[in-house]
């Protein structure tokens, strides 16, 4: 069996002239809770879907549990949860009639998980899905992509109709499901709390490109703000390899840079004349650095 | 005003096919204008101003749906007289497709007597009669299309089978009437100006209404009558044929029968047209495989199925309901020509005819991939003009079997074609190219 989640090597997809996804290579391996963080457009749909197996690469590969996304058997598809951002669910069933469907599907169907998230998500079984609202909605196509207890779970935005609470649960759930160390998660979101809460891993998507990944301790150390003072002259001149923004005033500067290690600070003192204080920055601010 | 011009413009112009439509249409309307001043007098002088009409209409197929998003959506709530605007903006459409064929008409009736133009300025009784000649035409077409546009926004919009039902009755109901008073030159425009002030006064107050009536529907919400809702207990076994949405044929059968009875019952007695509407309503039958590819998206992460496997199955599954529909299709055809009297030859040429019809359009259906594009918009135009040919040519004193025969032959091996393009197609379906557009109908809590 095949550890590793998923692997992609120099992934790319075009729609027509516009290249989506841009020469990626990653691999998933199973404990990882992976937050793809990107603006709108950024790629993160056609990422996962591209993962899945929904769309062909233009170009590379990527497989799910060793087998092509293009040709995946029923084997390793039973071990795969999605969540698409668009729900995909039969407006005119209820609640327990689109579940039953769905679990037809699988061999294994964990009746008991799902009753007990129906009951704490409260959602009605009888609840006709045509008079759901969207939050509604989306709480049960999380629970269908749950319900088989899949090895990889792949969510695209799933909590964006979520009022506090039902994303609270939501969150906890995923915890739940990633406790074992045995499943593989990722997931896109634009609340960034989420991920920062949640992710052990960090996937921020720029262009179609992997602006950065890895763990959510590397990002906070790789990206930091430099509150910088020293002489006025010295300041205005300064240039910090690296930098994403850069202010000054008078005998103070504030420099956000990326791919910081601490080394650096030494470096920047001795050479500037000037001393160096690092603060650690929030996904958020990193996020909104990253794409200035 | 200028809310109402821009969205009149939107509704020709928002796509590059349907500013091809709309150009093409009225380019081919003034060069008709040239066939009929410089061309000899022919039974088919006013095909170019024909194909205008239709092109200008097909240019103008944005307009039911644009006005039912717009008048859904939240926003309408808000604008300024955004429902009075929306609701002139439609009248302000109908009243343009129509105009070129009231404005050809007096034209055509000089040119179709062997005149020339300048007749018109020389006898004014001639002038009087071809104005009032197009006048009735004009005011004719203006309820035609009207109509029509309803039925495009039911088809369009709706997309299941009360869409349909409601669609298929106004196309049978609407179809019919009036192209009975142009053809029999009976309407005249007084009839024509009150059919046009009654049906768009109703419609007009109930559009304006429309809110507040929504609510009283909200209280009186009626029974699901066509039973489109569904058990999981009634289905098991069939959650495939479920989410592709043919688990159930009767439902379709239901859809289609009141426009079949309804044209029956005005059909008979012109047998060609009767079998024309058989056509289309077979056409209908197929045409729910369009849905095909965004539906199977579902089944990819959930069965142990290639993208080939997942086309077979669709292909079963679809013919699986549309064997029903088409057999019951059939049986009411023989039944209700054989009750009439119908000519035997109509009823031979009929059933490969109806055959025809629900395969090619499953099959065009099929080849929908990702979204309707040039090619399949022009085959599917292409190949129900040819399958409304038939029904024509039979109608014709000295009708030809075997040109009939040859056209049915050569649909078929089209019919083989268009299979294996929609298979080649799903071997290598997009589904991120084929997402559902659907609008959520959901009620926020």
């Amino acid at each position: 069996m095949n550890d590793m989640a998923v692997q992609a090597s120099h992934l790319s997809k075009s729609f027509g002239p516009k290249r989506v996804i841009d020469d990626l290579s990653f691999e998933v391996s199973r404990g990882d809770v992976i937050g793809v963080l990107g603006k709108n457009g950024a790629g993160k749909t056609t990422l996962l879907e591209l993962m899945l197996g929904f769309t062909p690469p233009s170009g590379g590969a990527v497989s799910v549990f060793g087998h092509a996304s293009g040709q995946l058997p029923g084997g390793v598809k039973s071990r795969v949860g999605f969540v698409p951002q668009q729900d995909e669910l039969l407006d005119q069933l209820s609640v327990a009639d689109q579940l039953k469907v769905i679990a037809s599907f699988y061999g294994a169907w964990d009746a008991n998980l799902i009753e007990r998230l129906c009951a704490e998500w409260r959602l009605d079984p009888k609840a006709r899905i045509k008079s759901m609202s969207v939050g509604e909605r989306q709480k049960l196509s999380i629970l269908l992509a749950f319900g088989h207890r899949p090895d990889l779970l792949v969510l695209d935005e799933p909590v964006a109709s979520l009022d506090p609470m039902a994303r609270r649960q939501f969150l906890e759930q995923l915890v739940d499901a990633s406790a074992d160390g045995q499943r593989a998660i990722i997931f896109s979101s634009h609340i960034v709390s989420d991920i920062e809460r949640l992710a052990n891993r960090i996937w921020i998507l720029k262009d179609g490109r992997l602006d950065w990944h890895g763990d959510l301790d590397s990002l906070k150390e790789s990206v930091v703000r430099l509150h910088i003072r020293g002489a006025a002259q010295v300041l205005a001149g300064l240039s910090v390899p690296g930098a994403l923004s850069q202010r000054h005033e008078g005998a103070f500067a504030t420099v956000v840079v990326r791919d910081w290690t601490p080394a650096r600070q030494h470096s920047i003192e001795e050479s500037a004349a000037v001393e160096v204080e690092v603060e650690s920055l929030g996904l958020e601010e990193i996020f909104l650095e990253l794409h200035r | 005003m200028s809310t109402v011009a821009r969205l009149v413009y939107s509704y020709f112009m928002c796509t590059p096919m349907t500013r091809a439509l709309t150009l093409g249409g009225l380019a081919l309307y003034v060069f008709s204008l040239y066939v009929m001043a410089s061309w000899p007098q022919s039974e088919h002088m006013l095909a170019f101003a024909a194909a205008g009409q239709i092109a200008l209409f097909l240019g103008s197929a944005m307009m039911p749906l644009m006005f039912g998003r717009i008048a859904q959506s939240k926003a309408m709530v808000l604008l300024p007289h955004g429902r009075l605007k929306l609701l002139f903006s439609a009248l302000i459409t109908v009243a343009i497709i129509a105009a070129p064929a009231g404005l050809v008409t007096p034209f055509a009736y000089v040119a179709g007597n062997s005149g020339k133009f300048s007749d018109l300025s020389k006898y004014p009784q001639l002038r009087d009669f071809t104005v009032n000649l197009g006048l009735v035409i004009y005011t004719s077409s203006c309820i035609l299309a009207g109509w029509l546009y309803v039925a495009m926004w039911f088809l369009s919009s709706q997309r299941n089978m009360a869409g349909l039902a409601k669609g298929l009755l106004v196309i049978v109901f609407t179809l019919f009437l009036p192209a009975r008073e142009i053809r029999e030159l009976s309407g005249t425009i007084a009839w024509n100006l009150q059919a046009l002030a009654v049906v768009w006064t109703i419609f007009g107050a109930g559009f304006l209404c429309w809110p507040r009536l929504r609510m009283v529907r909200a209280w009186w919400r009626l029974p699901d009558l066509l039973g489109t809702q569904t058990s999981a207990r009634r289905t098991s076994g069939r959650e495939v044929d479920l989410i592709l949405g043919t688990r159930n044929p009767w439902l379709m059968i239901a859809a289609l029968t009141l426009p079949l009875v309804i044209a029956s019952r005005i059909g008979t007695g012109v047998p060609a047209v009767w079998l024309f509407f058989l056509t289309i309503f077979s056409t209908v039958t197929g045409a729910i495989a369009g849905q095909a590819a965004e539906r199977s998206r579902a089944l990819w992460l959930r069965r142990d199925w290639s993208r080939a496997e997942i086309f077979l199955q669709a292909e079963r599954s679809f013919w699986r309901h549309n064997s029903v529909v088409l057999g019951v299709l059939l049986a009411l055809m023989v039944m209700i020509g054989s009750y009439s009297g119908l000519p035997l030859n109509l009823l031979a040429a009929g059933i490969p005819l109806l055959v025809l019809g629900t395969v090619l359009s499953t099959y065009l259906g099929f080849m929908i991939t990702r979204g309707i594009r040039w090619p399949e918009a022009s085959l599917g135009i292409a190949i129900m003009l040819a399958l409304m040919a038939i029904p024509l040519l039979l109608e014709a004193g000295n009708a030809n079997l075997a040109v009939v025969c040859a056209i049915e032959g050569c649909l078929a091996v089209l019919a083989f074609i268009l299979r294996s393009i929609a298979r080649r197609r799903w071997e290598q379906i997009d589904w991120s190219q084929c997402r559902p557009a659907k609008v959520l109908s959901t009620r926020q809590a």
